[in-house]
């Protein structure tokens, strides 16, 4: 008897310690789950507690809040998130990686629009209310977006010591097209380099420099129904022939051999590609001037030196500005408190940079001239804590210190760029596609079986666009963009 | 209910108690793990919110299953899917069979070992490996057939990820390669178990390897062989998801041949992470294959009632 006795008292002891975890509730702070994706390392328990330690000393005087931090691998963040507020636990801030209109759609994220002005003023006078316009639906305000450099601008990113030994000239680059002659000439002088390297599988970059194309709420690698020229009709962007320009051009690089063979098919990415020596250079967008991005890039590449030409030019659709959104869960329990945390991410500098940085001293340290690096003999890889890579997807990264060796005079080309970009006609729109979802899962998949192909020049485009075409319309893309019409047309009378 | 019968029902819950006590925890695991998730299947109707929650969202009757039949996709990733499960499953038993009875005959020699543990290795590496291994070989611009085979034959190199034809013969091949190992081991277990006197006496009789092997261990396998397909015949609406998405490398030109439930839900879902579409799909491939199993069950019943699972 004795025997059991001692095991139920086993039992409850377990019970009773696991209740203690679960309902240790701050003495008075609300606590506020912030649930955020890294690109670096997840902390271990300890470090982060140290971290939530720093924060919650400034939070507690400044707003009455205890913070936790929910750092997730950004591979399973969109996923991690999903499960957690299915699953009833405390989640009060997340952010939207690319599906802003599904957050919205679905419920996971709050209507803020009447807390904002109490809760985070700062934070509306920073972002201003045109970009607030892009992450809002009918008139409501549902998140914040990041506030960064924003402008994606198409660059081709070349091995500069080839280009100098040939002479390559790439002032006279403007369009994709304009690559052509050059990467002949690397491949004459070359034969064992293929010149053109995918960006990722299924991507060459070539779709990217297609000039004032709003996406209408689809990510950038598989849009359904876009507006093009400023005009508001929603087209098919695969029956344009700027579509099929680019599938033509593809296709001219592929059977030249002026491309990598396998590139829809690749399980590789660009910086690695490059590393690899055996590749002339890749077409992708970036929000950083040429030469920092060249400079940036290098070290992922190999270490070769490395040049970027713009070849395009920067566009700015409602998608750019909320495809990196925080929102408080409609699911939170404090969403005041949450909002005006949420806050402290976008005014606050110490916040941000405990939050990307860590603790000065332990995890980095500034220089003189007010730039940071890691500790001597440590990296992003050794150093107990560092969000250094997400620090394009959190918060205010104008208030982020900057990283030793970047040009502070790019700062002010970046803003630069965030104001002068192009800005779509239908810029604010967020198309709702609740009523059309089996139409999006049936055309993604159709998507999946065509484009890469057809971007990364493996197949004709002559013979392959039709067919595509065709399969799309079975598949209800002209319900999607009947729909992204309607509610467009909704939208324009709306805010006229 | 007589006094006789009373007490011989008491002895026989006496015996099975501690047999039940010993399959307790598996029993709880198999609520816990298999029966309450399935309150999940009200999803599979509702407009899933997120503020209201599972049994708060809106039904919206079939709606969440309307994506899996919407294109002609329907019918090709179907006909995928329970065709190369028919041949996984018949190939796979002739295989493993096959190996398992070779593995007998070599004895019990150390180098049999090396054999067996030879054929079981690829059963411990994940499909993504797996999906390297087969690029390595495939790989347009210097794979190893292409690079060296096809130039040594002096034959045109092959652009395999566009191709179509040749897959349902490599997916075949390459599941062999990596299930046949593992597959075997319950039947090189069930032929060790066998009774060697039947296998004498049939050699005295002048029965030969081939006839012993034919007439004596295949229908002595038979209850096993059953047991086995009924269990792989309730899977086969679902398709191995690494084989099928992995090793083609989700070539888009590929997908006539590849395309099977599992991959399109994902490739469909990847995007919109929808949880009644999820919970849609899961529930179809869970009702075909119920419906399959009985039917197998029934099936097995009528030709041979011994053998049947229930």
């Amino acid at each position: 008897m004795s025997k059991r006795i001692r095991f139920v008292s086993l039992v409850l002891a377990l019970v009773l310690a696991l209740s203690v975890c679960s309902f240790s509730v701050a003495d008075g702070y609300d606590k506020v789950v912030f649930s955020y994706a890294t690109f670096n390392n997840i902390p271990t328990n300890d470090v982060r507690v140290s971290i939530e330690e720093a924060i919650n000393a400034i939070t507690r005087e400044k707003i009455g809040v205890e913070v936790e931090l929910m750092p997730v691998s950004i591979w399973e963040y969109s996923s991690a998130v999903s499960r957690g507020l299915q699953g009833g636990d405390q989640i009060d801030v997340f952010q939207t990686l690319g599906d802003f209109n599904v957050a919205v759609s679905t419920d996971m994220a709050e209507d803020i629009t009447d807390m904002i002005d109490t809760c985070a003023p700062e934070t509306k006078e920073i972002i201003g209310q045109d970009w607030l316009n892009a992450c809002s639906f009918k008139g409501r305000i549902f998140g914040i977006p990041t506030m960064k450099p924003i402008a994606l601008t198409p660059m081709v990113v070349y091995r500069k010591d080839i280009a100098d030994e040939i002479g390559l000239d790439f002032s006279n680059v403007n369009t994709p097209a304009d690559l052509t002659e050059l990467l002949r000439k690397v491949k004459e002088a070359h034969p064992e380099m293929t010149p053109v390297a995918a960006v990722n599988a299924g991507n060459i970059g070539l779709q990217l420099t297609v000039p004032n194309t709003d996406y209408l709420s689809d990510d950038y690698y598989t849009p359904k129904g876009v507006i093009m020229n400023d005009e508001l009709t929603v087209i098919d962007f695969y029956a344009t022939d700027a579509f099929k320009d680019v599938c033509s051009l593809a296709r001219s690089w592929y059977l030249e051999d002026l491309v990598m063979k396998d590139a829809a098919t690749t399980a590789s990415t660009a910086a690695e590609l490059m590393a690899t020596g055996n590749y002339f250079c890749y077409i992708a967008s970036y929000s950083y001037p040429e030469e920092d991005t060249a400079a940036s890039i290098s070290a992922q590449a190999g270490g070769y030196p490395l040049g970027a030409k713009i070849i395009g030019s920067a566009f700015l659709d409602t998608t750019a500005i909320n495809a990196l959104t925080w929102c408080v869960s409609t699911t939170s329990k404090v969403k005041e408190s949450a909002l005006k945390f949420l806050n402290l991410t976008f005014s606050d500098k110490e916040i941000i940079n405990l939050l990307i940085y860590g603790l000065e001293g332990r995890d980095y340290v500034k220089k003189e001239d007010g730039t940071v690096n890691y500790p001597e003999g440590q990296d992003a890889a050794t150093v107990p804590y560092t969000a250094q890579l997400s620090c394009g997807t959190m918060g205010n990264f104008f208030l982020m210190y900057p990283m030793e060796g970047t040009n502070p005079a790019s700062l002010d080309w970046e803003l630069e760029q965030n104001k002068t970009a192009k800005t779509s006609a239908a810029m604010g729109f967020t198309f709702d596609n609740s009523r059309v979802k089996s139409q999006y899962t049936a055309v993604a998949n159709v998507i999946s079986q065509y484009l890469p192909g057809l971007v990364c020049g493996s197949v004709d485009p002559e013979a392959d666009i039709p067919e595509f075409l065709e399969a799309l319309n079975d598949a209800g893309l002209p319900d999607i963009i009947a729909a992204k019409l309607e509610q467009l047309d909704a939208w324009a009378a709306a805010n006229k | 209910m007589t006094a006789r019968a009373v007490k011989k029902k008491k002895s026989s819950t006496a015996q099975t108690l501690p047999l039940m006590l010993i399959a307790l925890p598996g029993l709880i695991y198999l609520l816990i793990n298999n029966y309450l998730p399935m309150f999940g299947v009200f999803l599979a109707f509702k407009d899933y919110s997120y503020a209201r929650g599972i049994f708060g969202s809106k039904w919206n009757g079939l709606d969440n299953f309307e994506f899996l039949f919407r294109t002609k996709d329907a019918w090709i990733m179907t006909r995928n899917t329970i065709l190369y499960n028919a041949a996984f499953i018949i190939l796979g038993t002739v295989f493993a069979i096959f190996v398992a009875i070779l593995i007998h005959e070599m004895g019990k020699k150390r180098r049999v070992k090396f054999y067996q543990a030879s054929l079981m290795l690829p059963n411990l590496l994940s499909w993504v490996v797996v999906g390297f291994i087969v690029y390595a070989f495939l790989n347009a611009d210097n794979g190893f057939i292409n690079k060296t085979v096809y130039k040594a034959l002096g034959w045109e190199p092959v652009s395999w990820y566009s191709k179509k034809e040749p897959w349902p013969f490599i997916l075949t091949f390459v599941y062999l390669w990596k299930f046949v190992g593992t597959n075997s081991i319950i039947y090189v277990a069930g032929i060790a178990g066998m009774d060697r006197e039947i296998f004498e006496a049939a050699q005295l009789d002048g029965a030969s390897k081939v006839k012993q092997i034919l007439h004596i261990t295949v229908p002595m396998l038979k209850p096993t062989i059953i047991t086995l397909t009924l269990m792989a015949v309730g899977r086969i609406f679902y398709s191995d998801f690494g084989l099928f998405y992995q090793v083609p490398a989700n070539s888009g030109r590929l997908f006539a041949v590849t395309q099977t439930i599992d991959t399109y839900v994902y490739r469909g879902l990847m995007e919109s992470n929808d949880v009644g579409m999820s919970a849609a799909a899961a529930l179809y491939q869970s009702v075909v294959g119920f419906i399959l199993v009985i039917g197998a069950n029934a099936l097995v019943r009528k030709i041979d009632k011994e053998n049947a699972l229930f």
